[in-house]
């Protein structure tokens, strides 16, 4: 890696990380325009098919856009803090997995519990899990110097396939037809937000999140300490006598934990039990998510809402222009280019105009 | 064979570099065998003959010592047996001798130099240039680079040196020529001059400095820094007592200074470097301590413990709390270029218990702290929320020095804090420090400016290999004070 990811998007305005996401959605959709008419489709019906699927109705906004942008936003924070520390996570979608399993099997096992006790335990279980899945890249960059990068992937395929496993061995339904668990007990469920949809109190808790994530990066001792070793390691340790190890630390685990809850969340709010492909990915597009935000958590709400039309619409767009769903898979790539390359070029700009 | 000598920041490297095609000259021309010639790049030094053997290695580690030596070839490098058979060839020749075989990454740096010289011969130069061959080999192995490089010049080939160990190069060089400030203030043939003579050239004595310089760098600096600089009081009197030669002394108080820093017997293992070695040191309040040397003798490890970033391997260190400390590399370890003044100003003063609020900072106060630095330091930037990275070296520093002189209620330790930076920029940075010691605080100044320290400090100490060395008043000039710090021998006037 040749600089920090904290570095990836440049310290920017408000105004400014809005133009930049604007200007990359742009580009973007320009591109995967000409994508799809080389591919024999008309990128009209394309988006018309994907803007009804998305936001066509009140009950396809709440019930299927914000709902998939629950664990979008979170797992987006997640990557958010841990960049914001110059910390390279990519372990998302595994502390995700191992938040999941964790959160399925509290669930099931505290049946007898009331639900105001049951939720917190399962949230906390797959904070706890996320964060415990996050501690091996943690002790091996901390301790031995091994790059997060590789490591955080890695250990996204022993979550993913734990998970696998234990749908199939240990934890599997009863009934033992499916590769899934039981369904976790009512009292371990999180409430619906809004009468008649789907969408569940996670959607809130993660909004306070992003929230408090923001207010803790921007005016907190510690996020203080957070930012300045993200953007400069040495200046924080030389300059700001901030003990970096431990700020990474806490990077890490957070991360991990937070990640992790999207995973709880998941199962707590809308799938009740564990299966394999659980997460379609969440974990991976976080990475969009988190950098088209500027790596702000406020923008992280919006980035992920976007995400999560984005999915929902893909369903759309397959039923009704015929076009591949995998092709938002290419479009989430896309941003994640256009986000890094209008970032340098502006960059670029701004460094011969000073 | 041609030596070429010079203090710190002399210019050697930089007058190597424009040999090896590395720099282009902004003026003047560069001739080989009497003809005009462009080195634009390496290649084409290579072409006219010129291999430059650098004073940091440029192999690749991960590749063995036969691919790094294949890098450098072209038309064989397809073909490693014909590689090896040259290279076995040279290394007989030459009595080089390297593992070829072996990673460059598992050789000790003896082997990796020579890997760097046999790189440079295998193309044959008529000119070879070397930039510090020495400074990693044991003596032994010095020595014979230096038979070698004597045959090479036998053979017809011309050689230029550079070292900083004068010894070294009176023993191996046939002509010389001594820089300073990047100018040439000696060239003479071996025979024609003697090592006092050089010493003194390399370091400048007062009387050659105002001769060679007309104006001195001091005089410019004064002028520079206008009524500001005039209306410092110590101003006058300072320079009187350095044209005197003798020694001074900070502002004592009747009963004594406070010790404010003590190390004893202090030992730091150094990477790479000397470290430190049995180092005693007292620091009273009030006074600035200068410590000259040439870099990499423990000057970072030395500043390190007094800033107390680093605990000492040995010996014993008292500290006062309140130090200040300006790195020596300020846009890596003084700022935060992505950061606005205000939190650049935060990153020290966040740790002061009036600038929180439980796990809160107090944003308001540190942004009227920052605005006091920016006003008293006249920092040129918009508002305290300009980005770092966007204000010029200059004023980068002066967010650095007034943040770290807020942060010095005891001690504030300076390294090269004047480094770069241009003559207004510098004589800010001077009046500011003489201004904290006349307040009380003490400074240590460590400096590789032989003027800086000898213009400010009230005590000067040299370091050389990680020793220090008090420098007695009487000794207190550029010629006394340089051959402590160059590590020769001759002393003694």
């Amino acid at each position: 890696m040749t600089e920090a990811p904290s570095q990836a998007v440049g310290r920017m305005r408000v105004a400014e990380s809005v133009a930049l996401a604007v200007a990359a959605l742009v580009l973007t959709a320009g591109i995967g325009a000409l994508l799809l008419l080389v591919g024999g489709y008309d990128p009209g019906a394309a988006a018309a098919a994907m803007v009804r699927g998305a936001f066509g109705s009140w009950t396809a906004f709440t019930s299927i856009t914000l709902v998939r942008s629950v664990p979008l936003i979170l797992t987006g924070l997640a990557v958010a803090f841990a960049f914001r520390a110059g910390v390279w996570n990519i372990g998302a979608e595994g502390q995700l997995y191992a938040g999941a399993l964790a959160a399925v099997w509290v669930g099931l096992q505290g049946a007898a519990l009331p639900a105001v006790l049951l939720v917190p335990l399962v949230l906390i279980a797959s904070w706890v899990a996320g964060a415990f899945w996050a501690l091996v890249p943690t002790l091996m960059r901390l301790r031995l110097g091994v790059g997060e990068v590789i490591t955080t992937i890695l250990m996204n395929f022993v979550g993913i396939y734990l998970a696998a496993y234990m749908v199939h061995g240990p934890l599997q339904e009863r009934r033992g037809v499916f590769p899934q668990t039981d369904a976790i007990p009512e009292a371990g469920r999180l409430p619906a937000l809004l009468p008649g949809t789907s969408l569940h109190w996670g959607f809130a808790l993660s909004v306070v999140l992003a929230a408090a994530l923001a207010v803790v990066l921007r005016y907190s001792r510690f996020g203080f300490r957070l930012r300045a070793v993200g953007a400069s390691t040495e200046a924080a340790s030389v300059a700001g006598r901030i003990d970096v190890r431990r700020v990474l630390l806490v990077a890490f685990l957070g991360s991990g934990a937070i990640a992790g809850m999207a995973g709880g969340v998941q199962i707590s709010g809308v799938t009740f039990a564990l299966y394999e492909d659980l997460s379609p990915g969440w974990g991976y597009t976080a990475i969009a998510v988190a950098l088209l935000a500027g790596l702000n958590p406020v923008g992280v709400i919006v980035t992920g809402i976007l995400f999560g039309a984005l999915q929902a619409g893909a369903g759309a767009m397959q039923r009704d222009a015929g076009i591949p769903a995998a092709w938002v898979g290419v479009v989430e790539a896309l941003v994640i280019l256009a986000v890094l390359v209008i970032d340098r070029v502006r960059r670029r700009v701004s460094e011969e105009h000073s | 064979m041609h030596g070429v000598l010079g203090a710190n920041g002399a210019g050697k490297s930089t007058l190597f570099n424009v040999l090896g095609g590395l720099l282009r000259p902004d003026a003047g021309r560069v001739e080989v065998d009497g003809q005009p010639v462009t080195l634009a790049s390496p290649r084409d030094a290579w072409r006219h003959g010129i291999g430059l053997v650098h004073q940091h290695f440029t192999l690749v580690p991960r590749l063995t010592v036969l691919e790094n030596l294949a890098l450098g070839t072209r038309g064989v490098a397809g073909r490693p047996a014909a590689v090896r058979r040259a290279t076995r060839e040279l290394m007989e020749r030459t009595g080089l001798s390297v593992p070829l075989d072996e990673a460059v990454e598992g050789l000790g740096v003896g082997d990796r130099q020579r890997v760097e010289i046999l790189k440079a011969l295998q193309r044959d130069p008529r000119i070879l240039v070397l930039d510090e061959p020495t400074a990693v080999l044991t003596p032994g192995e010095a020595s014979g680079l230096f038979d070698l490089l004597r045959d090479l010049a036998a053979d017809g080939r011309a050689v230029a040196l550079v070292a900083h160990k004068i010894d070294e190069v009176l023993q191996a060089s046939r002509r010389l020529t001594v820089l300073r400030d990047g100018a040439t203030v000696l060239h003479c043939l071996r025979e024609e001059t003697t090592e006092a003579e050089i010493v003194r050239a390399m370091v400048g004595d007062d009387a050659v400095d105002a001769a060679a310089l007309g104006l001195g760098r001091r005089v410019e600096r004064e002028s520079a820094g206008g009524s500001a600089a005039s209306d410092r009081p110590a101003g006058s009197d300072r320079s009187a007592s350095r044209d005197d030669g003798g020694p001074r002394h900070g502002p004592q108080p009747a009963d004594g200074p406070s010790v404010v820093a003590s190390l004893a017997a202090v030992r730091v293992d150094g990477r790479g470097g000397p470290g430190l070695d049995g180092v005693d040191l007292t620091v009273h309040a009030g006074e600035i301590v200068g410590v000259a040397g040439v870099d990499g003798n423990g000057q970072r490890e030395l500043a390190a413990v007094l800033a107390g970033r680093r605990a000492p391997d040995g010996g014993t260190v008292h500290l006062c709390q309140a130090v200040g400390f300006i790195s020596q590399d300020r846009s890596r370890e003084g700022l935060v270029g992505d950061f606005d003044l205000t939190e650049n100003v935060a990153l020290a003063f966040h740790r002061r218990p009036e600038f929180q609020k439980g796990s809160w900072l107090r944003w308001d106060r540190l942004e009227e702290e920052a605005e006091a630095i920016r006003g008293r330091h006249d920092v040129q930037a918009p508002s305290v929320r300009t980005l770092a990275r966007n204000l010029s070296g200059g004023n980068q520093q002066r967010v650095i020095v007034g943040r770290e002189l807020a942060m010095a209620g005891e001690l504030l330790v300076a390294e090269n804090p004047t480094r770069g930076l241009d003559i207004a920029a510098a004589a800010f940075v001077h009046d500011e420090l003489e201004r904290l010691a006349a307040g009380g605080v003490a400074v240590v100044l460590i400096s590789t400016d032989l003027d800086e320290v000898l213009a400010l400090s009230h005590r000067v100490v040299a370091i050389a290999r990680g020793r220090l060395q008090e420098v007695p008043g009487d000794r207190r000039s550029r010629k006394g004070v340089g051959s402590l710090m160059l590590g020769a021998e001759t002393t003694h006037d």
